[in-house]
């Protein structure tokens, strides 16, 4: 994390860091892929509608479009592996290390670092949980003050866990049937068409009306956030999605009394 | 015989580049013909009518686009007979009189329903007999469409069982042309060379080519097939009266049935599966005769046929396709679909009203039933913690 500053100036404007290179690569191919799955799978599970055949001409036809899908399967079941080492690393590089150093490895102890991983659900989310909905039902003027990773980005970070898991043994076991046939029962091919055709859709309804309000349709985001490309976020953006952590990291950096305050309506931003 | 234009656009699409334009000039010129005659109103004799060794002529009456009456039943009858399609047809052949035997004079009265199973004077080369599709009507007969049962009682709704032209209505004749590894539709002219060397007297090399090269492939595209079955199995009161799930609707449920409606032709259809490989096509039987493609002991054999899952094991044939998510015959699916439309519900209503709320609190940034009057600036993180 040393190489990128917490904060950095812009054209007289604050940025906050967020996401290294390595992660914005590993999402840019994340979201190749799944939009690859999505417009060569989904002509295919609506295959009578009549958008359904030119799409999937368009994406290669009847030959070429199950390759495509298979190749992006591929692609992301090998990027879902290769993010689980490299948490794994990241885990143990800056937790199992810091403990050693310490010299207090313990059972407990790892159980203790890994809950204090930025990315693990803790007691905070159902606090910010509880008080969004007060804030949604006008009982609080005050929106939830997030840590540097809300619940909901965790929820978007561990719909792949579900979904991916689900997803891909399903889709492995239909694209090798003639094989897999020898070992499992004709009827698991049954249960792997429902689970992948059903995971499917929620996974890409989720992406396209939870995901994408977050991050396109909001109006504060629309077109689109420019976080995925620059790893930095604006000041506004972080005082509305992150303001405990905002507090934090000026306070870190000696700027305590530029904090600004918090706000969330419509007339802070100008809309 | 193709009389509506329907079929006209079908097999001129399937010709090769050449054919179309044949056809275009050929159907222009049959419209200069149209208006000449219904101008002059006299039918000039003319001389490709001849070829068809028509001892009545019925094109000239029949070669009219519009001729046509409602019948005794109020339905509307077409009786064009397009002979440019007609002479391209496996029928071209026979004279009127073939089939349609009842018609002695011009005028005639409504002609019977043609026989197909009746002789006809096509002499059939391998035999030199006179040629009847009686065979195939015996095999119909056989097989689960057959209209008696296996003691020779006739089965309950007679005239729901098919005849021939209940499938064979429309059907499509394409020649193949094969040169060098390539198939396209059409004839290919430069293998066709070949035969004419020989074969030089009259159109016997282009007619043997193309008896021989449209038997070679399915003469019906997938889509179509399904959709000849569904004419019957797709209408619920005909379910309904045979008691038969809805094999069509959970056909296109599977990869075969979706691969088919975007245009695959290298997937199962119908009959694929429902006639044993090898097998004369009207054999369809029930998967309780011990024959039948999809009988237990088939159903592996039926799934590994030559130019499907040849790798398989037979236990891929334990694959459930008919699939109606009811909750007895099904129980897995049936659970699985409430698993996971339950889920998606939940998920995306909850989601859906978040963001709805979160839309509208903004139009109230600063209404609120209780106020929260912590200092709005310079918040500490520790300070968080105590007020959720």
């Amino acid at each position: 994390m040393s190489k990128y500053d917490p904060i950095v100036y812009k054209d007289g404007k604050r940025y906050f860091y967020r996401f290294s290179a390595h992660q914005r690569i590993q999402h840019v191919v994340l979201f190749t892929s799944v939009l690859a799955l999505a417009l060569t799978g989904f002509p295919l599970r609506h295959a009578e509608e009549p958008w359904a055949k030119p799409l999937y001409d368009f994406m290669g036809g009847t030959e070429v479009a199950p390759m495509i899908h298979r190749i992006a399967g591929s692609v992301l079941l090998a990027l879902f592996v290769y993010h689980t080492i490299y948490w794994m690393v990241k885990f143990y590089q800056n937790h199992i290390m810091k403990l050693k150093r310490e010299n207090r490895v313990t059972f407990m102890n790892i159980v203790r670092e890994f809950f204090s991983q930025e990315m693990v659900p803790n007691k905070k989310d159902v606090v910010d949980f509880i008080h969004l909905w007060k804030y949604l039902l006008y009982f609080t003027n005050r929106p939830p003050r997030h840590d540097r990773m809300s619940w909901r980005e965790k929820f978007d970070y561990f719909a792949p866990y579900w979904g991916i898991p689900i997803l891909g043994p399903a889709g492995f076991i239909l694209w090798w049937r003639d094989e897999f046939s020898h070992l499992l029962p004709g009827i698991v091919f049954n249960a792997a068409y429902i689970m992948h055709t059903d995971e499917a859709l929620l996974a890409v309804l989720f992406l396209f009306f939870v995901h994408w309000y977050n991050v396109h349709y909001a109006p504060e985001k629309f077109p689109a956030a420019k976080v995925w490309l620059t790893g930095y976020l604006s000041e506004d953006e972080m005082i509305h999605e992150h303001y405990s952590h905002y507090v934090k990291v000026m306070i870190e950096a000696g700027l305590e009394e530029e904090i600004k305050p918090q706000h969330f309506g419509g007339r802070h931003y100008g809309w | 015989m193709n009389t509506t234009e329907q079929s006209v656009q079908i097999v001129s699409v399937s010709h090769s580049a050449e054919g179309v334009s044949e056809t275009r000039t050929a159907r222009h010129l049959n419209w200069i013909q149209f208006i000449l005659f219904a101008v002059i109103l006299m039918v000039p004799f003319d001389k490709s009518n001849a070829s068809n060794g028509e001892e009545l002529n019925c094109l000239i009456c029949h070669k009219h686009r519009g001729l046509s009456r409602i019948d005794e039943q109020g339905k509307f009858r077409l009786f064009y007979i397009n002979q440019e399609l007609f002479e391209s047809g496996p029928h071209r052949r026979n004279n009127c009189k073939d089939c349609h035997n009842d018609i002695d004079r011009i005028p005639h009265k409504p002609a019977k329903k043609v026989d197909c199973t009746q002789q006809c004077h096509i002499i059939e080369p391998s035999g030199k007999r006179k040629f009847s599709h009686k065979f195939i009507a015996e095999t119909l007969a056989k097989s689960v469409h057959g209209k008696l049962d296996k003691d020779g009682k006739p089965k309950p709704h007679q005239e729901d069982f098919p005849v021939c032209k209940d499938c064979h209505d429309q059907p499509f004749y394409r020649p193949i042309a094969i040169y060098k590894g390539e198939a396209e539709h059409g004839i290919s002219q430069r293998s066709i060379t070949r035969c004419k060397a020989c074969h030089k007297t009259g159109n016997f090399a282009k007619d043997f080519y193309e008896h021989v090269t449209t038997r070679l492939h399915k003469t019906r595209f997938s889509k179509e097939i399904v959709n000849v079955c569904a004419k019957c199995h797709g209408d619920s009161e005909f379910r309904k009266r045979h008691e038969l799930d809805d094999v069509i609707k959970s056909y296109k449920e599977t990869f075969h049935g979706k691969l088919v409606f975007l245009g695959s032709e290298r997937t199962a259809d119908c009959i694929d599966c429902h006639v044993v490989e090898g097998e004369n096509n009207h054999l369809i039987e029930a998967k309780t005769v011990p024959t039948s493609a999809i009988h237990e002991a088939n159903l592996g054999n039926t799934c590994r046929a030559s130019d499907c899952h040849k790798k398989a094991s037979p236990q891929l044939a334990g694959f459930q396709t008919h699939v109606t998510y009811d909750r007895k015959k099904y129980p897995l699916q049936f659970y699985m679909l409430i698993f996971f439309k339950a889920l998606m519900a939940i998920i995306l209503y909850f989601f859906l009203t978040m963001i709805f709320l979160e839309l509208l609190r903004r139009l109230f940034p600063d209404f609120s039933f209780m106020k929260d009057n912590a200092p709005h600036h310079i918040v500490k993180p520790e300070a968080d913690k105590d007020k959720p």
